[in-house]
């Protein structure tokens, strides 16, 4: 679906994207993780087809970023972090409005907003919406179409948990329908729960690609920690791949002795701080 | 198709945000004053409040326009969406145009044109002062002056972020456009403007003799700045909203200008589309 080579780009003498290189499958979903000014809206930009003068190749939908026309639009679907709707108007016209700008047979759209419950503040204007209905008509905005590839910038940002989930639930609910989905996120956990891969931005390179779980694995084993009681509460780790060389472990284990066991994994921002030495806040 | 649905969408858009409204109530003041000033002073009045506010509305309505969708943030969808630059400029052209031809076509109807009429009562004065008057000539000047402003406000209001810096930039727009075609209208430093002053058949022509006998005491210069000025576009669809027959070379100067804004509204529309397409990740 996405097949990036050797993309630099620069908006004045110094690089600000540097010699990328990545490719996304149809029906992956790919984040994009990384702090403010790292590059990953312009390398949104580019993959949208919005900045043209750039090095390498940036080939989406088997169309070369530079050369698209406008009907390469006809099968991206971007949903912005914000809303991007006419408040005057109701949610039914803004989406009767933005389908009347595409070619290809719009889904209906009574069936969009039942999808992401709206049906019954369809005829609302935007204006009255509260920041998950505008997030959840902003998503189904991008939707309208059908198309194959989707842009989602921060999906859940500023989403109370019932929304967030909900978001999170519709996202998954279209990689279920093969659609290929770009997301980019400051949100660790929704990049470890709804990613196939990620791929991690500082300074306009890419520091690490790879899934979730391999990242986590690859840069810090699980550890265990347990706790007994000898003369008060005391506590040991070890790595979980060296468990069966733990003396102390086995002996507690024999002797029936452990307070309390578990295991503990780095999370996806512990190895982003480790690979980077940034955080995403 | 998609041209279409822009411009019925951008009426309605209009419509919601109340410009039909404003300009019935602005009509219906407009013919209160053409009814209550002289009959000789008519055409020359009407002349003025067509160039003056529905041809030219455009210029000041596209910072409004614009700015709202800014804020809205809509752009940012349709840079991403199959609309291309030149349709978006298209609608807003002529859907900003039939608001202007509405209120000219009802002024002109105030003033006393018939439709069709070569020298009709709106044309008495023009008569001798422009030569034959035909109120599809009106309307045609109408239609062109809108479209030359509306340019101009596109082209203006992309490149600002705030109404402020809008009404700062239209200053020298509204001077470079309204100060020569009212001295064209007025046949200032027009050597015709003699043989006109010595017909005296009103204020209208009182006035003009006057500023001609304070503007051109025999100024060849003069003479020839104003016969240079009948082809200068301002002038050009300032003669025709007065109901005079341009000139072949006037119109050519018109179109050929109607041209050139286009192109330039075509590339600071995709410039602002690029600043903002793509969403900030």
């Amino acid at each position: 679906m996405i097949q990036v080579n050797n993309l630099s780009f620069s908006y004045t003498k110094q690089p600000f994207i540097s010699h990328m290189t990545f490719s996304v499958s149809p029906g992956e979903i790919f984040g994009f993780l990384g702090p403010s000014g790292a590059g990953k809206s312009t390398l949104q930009k580019v993959l949208t087809g919005m900045l043209t003068a750039y090095q390498g190749s940036a080939m989406v939908n088997g169309v070369e970023c530079r050369k698209r026309t406008k009907r390469f639009y006809e099968d991206i679907g971007v949903d912005f972090e914000f809303s991007t709707m006419y408040e005057k108007l109701t949610a039914r016209e803004n989406l009767r409005f933005f389908a009347s700008l595409y070619e290809k047979k719009p889904r209906p759209i009574d069936e969009l907003l039942e999808m992401v419950g709206l049906e019954r503040d369809g005829d609302k204007r935007v204006s009255q919406y509260s920041k998950g209905m505008k997030a959840r008509l902003n998503f189904i905005r991008a939707l309208l179409h059908d198309p194959a590839l989707l842009c989602l910038d921060e999906p859940t940002n500023g989403l109370d948990p019932t929304n967030s989930r909900m978001m999170k639930d519709m996202i998954l609910a279209q990689k279920a329908r093969g659609k290929t989905i770009l997301l980019t996120t400051h949100n660790m956990q929704d990049a470890a729960e709804l990613c196939d891969r990620v791929a991690f931005i500082v300074g306009g390179r890419i520091c690490a690609l790879d899934s979730p779980h391999n990242l986590i694995m690859s840069k810090g084993a699980a550890t265990v920690t347990y706790t007994w009681l000898e003369d008060g509460e005391h506590s040991a780790s070890c790595p979980l791949d060296r468990l069966s060389a733990d003396g102390k472990l086995k002996k507690l284990i024999s002797e029936n002795r452990l307070q309390s066991i578990h295991s503990s994994e780095p999370t996806l921002n512990d190895i982003f701080m480790e690979i980077t030495g940034r955080t995403l806040l | 198709m998609r041209l279409r649905s822009l411009v019925l969408w951008d009426i309605r858009f209009q419509t919601r945000y109340g410009f039909y409204f404003l300009y019935a109530v602005l009509t219906a003041i407009y013919v209160a004053i053409l009814s209550a000033v002289p009959e000789s002073w008519r055409e020359k009045a009407a002349a003025i409040l067509i160039f003056s506010d529905p041809a030219s509305m455009g210029l000041f309505f596209m910072g409004a326009i614009v700015l709202l969708e800014k804020s809205q943030r809509t752009p940012w969808a349709l840079a991403v969406s199959p609309v291309r630059a030149a349709e978006y400029i298209a609608a807003k052209v002529m859907s900003l145009s039939a608001i202007s031809l509405v209120v000219a076509a009802v002024l002109t109807a105030a003033a006393g044109v018939d439709a069709g009429a070569n020298a009709g009562a709106y044309g008495s004065v023009g008569a001798g002062a422009f030569g034959s008057v035909d109120s599809y000539i009106v309307l045609l000047g109408t239609v062109l002056s809108s479209a030359v402003f509306t340019l101009l406000g596109i082209i203006i209001a992309t490149r600002i972020s705030s109404l402020n810096q809008f009404i700062l930039w239209t200053v020298p727009v509204e001077l470079v456009c309204f100060v020569p075609a009212i001295l064209h209208l007025f046949r200032v430093g027009s050597p015709l403007a003699d043989s006109m002053a010595a017909n005296p058949r009103g204020p209208v022509q009182i006035c003009m003799q006057t500023c001609t006998q304070t503007c051109t005491p025999g100024s060849s210069s003069a003479a020839a700045a104003a016969a240079w000025l009948r082809y200068y576009p301002a002038s050009v669809c300032m003669e025709m909203v007065s109901g005079q027959v341009p000139s072949p070379i006037g119109i050519l100067m018109v179109m050929a200008l109607i041209g050139v804004l286009f192109v330039a509204a075509k590339y600071c529309v995709l410039n602002m589309w690029g600043r903002m397409g793509g969403g900030k990740l």
